[in-house]
């Protein structure tokens, strides 16, 4: 594991101030946004920038980063590499997050981020007036991806999760552990699971929050997803747009379908087959996208084939241009 | 482990669920009903009757982020939140229609 330097991932000096980080995470969100950028690995930069941002924008955990930064200069590995940072680095130091800091969607976030912040909610506290501290542990947002095949059929799961437990001590550490999770037929990108007890814990005997894991569906390459639709690009023959044709369609879940394509049928016309797309209360449809491709004409046949149907049916694609 | 799964939709949460779940306090999503960056299907009953699913809990999350990052009021976060739908509808049709 490498160790990450934020300052430079902000490209903002040490003693930077905090108005000149947050002018700097402005500046690159602006850039690397996936909305709006056009660089190719925009995803990849934006994680590292917001995981960058996370930490200095925290008094205590940049102080923390910051102590955990000298140590690693002062003798670090000889590799250069990170493996953990060392025994009693963040004393002192506690990173409960506060209502106004929003969720805790570290999801994204890395190894490095999870190896030394992990999902901390603080040690065990006690409240102002002696009475032992009470608080529900907060709820935590994780995203897992998922096979087109999966969200159309349902399937089980299993996912891996760094996550925070308290010890016979009353202090945390963090604990690698798996979970079972059903994936629902019909589930779209997009949508949430929630997971009752399985956030961070709770404090004086308080239940645990809720794990959200946002469903993301891999790119298929047969299918593009949308809500509850899907959009397949289906190859006809010039001869089957023009005069109509019956073909044999795949569709999602496994079948065949036999669909009419209608004479005289265009290029980028579409087709909808009714609630052929993703499941659920209110099914989805399938369309199909036309794309005519041209018999390749590669033989005498094909083209004298060609040359005897430019002039049976003379035709001027340019008429429109003035051509 | 086996967890107990519920997907939102069909077990939708309730205002405080909401609230817990983006880190804020219950009249802050009030106030995201109020600027319509989510629209509840009867905003005339008690805040405590409203229900809310998948889309309402990524909105909420990305205007939460909005006024955390950016320093975004409400109706700021409210534009830019429509203006990324509508960006993201057209990308999808472009797509759709293999111009993507």
């Amino acid at each position: 594991m490498d160790f990450k330097d934020y300052y430079s991932a902000l490209g903002v000096a040490r003693d930077a101030s905090d108005d000149d980080i947050r002018k700097a995470y402005r500046k690159l969100a602006r850039k690397y946004h996936p909305d709006v950028s056009k660089e190719a690995d925009a995803d990849v930069k934006m994680r590292e920038v917001n995981e960058a941002r996370d930490v200095l924008s925290d008094k205590e955990k940049r102080a923390a980063y910051d102590q955990l930064a000298d140590h690693v200069a002062r003798g670090g590995s000889p590799d250069g590499g990170f493996r953990q940072p060392p025994p009693g680095w963040d004393d002192g130091y506690e990173f409960r997050r506060g209502p106004a800091q929003g969720p805790a969607d570290h999801a994204d976030f890395s190894e490095f981020f999870s190896s030394i912040f992990g999902n901390r909610g603080g040690t065990a506290q006690r409240g102002g007036d002696g009475a032992p501290y009470r608080e529900r542990g907060e709820d935590h947002h994780a995203a897992i991806e998922i096979s087109l095949e999966d969200a159309l059929h349902g399937a089980e799961r299993q996912l891996s999760l760094r996550a925070q437990e308290i010890d016979a001590q009353g202090r945390p550490r963090l604990v690698d552990r798996t979970l079972d999770v059903k994936i629902p037929a019909g589930v779209r990108p997009g949508q949430y699971i929630r997971l009752a007890g399985q956030g961070l814990p709770g404090h004086g005997g308080e239940p645990a929050g809720d794990l959200y894991l946002e469903v993301r569906i891999a790119p298929h390459p047969r299918y593009r997803i949308e809500g509850h639709d899907l959009t397949m690009t289906l190859p006809v023959t010039p001869t089957e747009a023009a005069l109509g044709a019956q073909v044999t369609v795949p569709t999602p879940g496994g079948g065949h379908v036999d669909v009419t394509i209608p004479k005289g049928a265009r290029n980028g016309m579409k087709l909808r087959l009714k609630e052929r797309g993703l499941p659920g209360k209110t099914p989805g449809h399938l369309y199909l996208l036309l794309e005519i491709v041209l018999p390749p004409a590669d033989s005498d046949a094909a083209r004298a084939a060609y040359e005897q149907l430019a002039k049976a049916a003379p035709f001027n694609p340019r008429e429109h241009l003035g051509a | 482990m086996r967890a107990v799964t519920t997907l939102l939709d069909a077990a939708p949460l309730t205002l405080r669920e909401l609230a817990r779940a983006v880190g804020a306090e219950d009249r802050w999503v009030v106030r995201l009903v109020e600027v319509e960056i989510l629209r509840v299907d009867t905003p005339a009953d008690p805040p405590e009757r409203w229900h809310f699913r998948s889309a309402d809990l990524q909105r909420a999350l990305a205007a939460r982020r909005l006024e955390r990052d950016f320093g975004a009021n409400l109706d700021t976060a409210a534009l830019i939140l429509d203006l990324q739908a509508e960006l993201r509808r057209a990308r999808a049709l472009l797509g759709a229609h293999g111009l993507g």
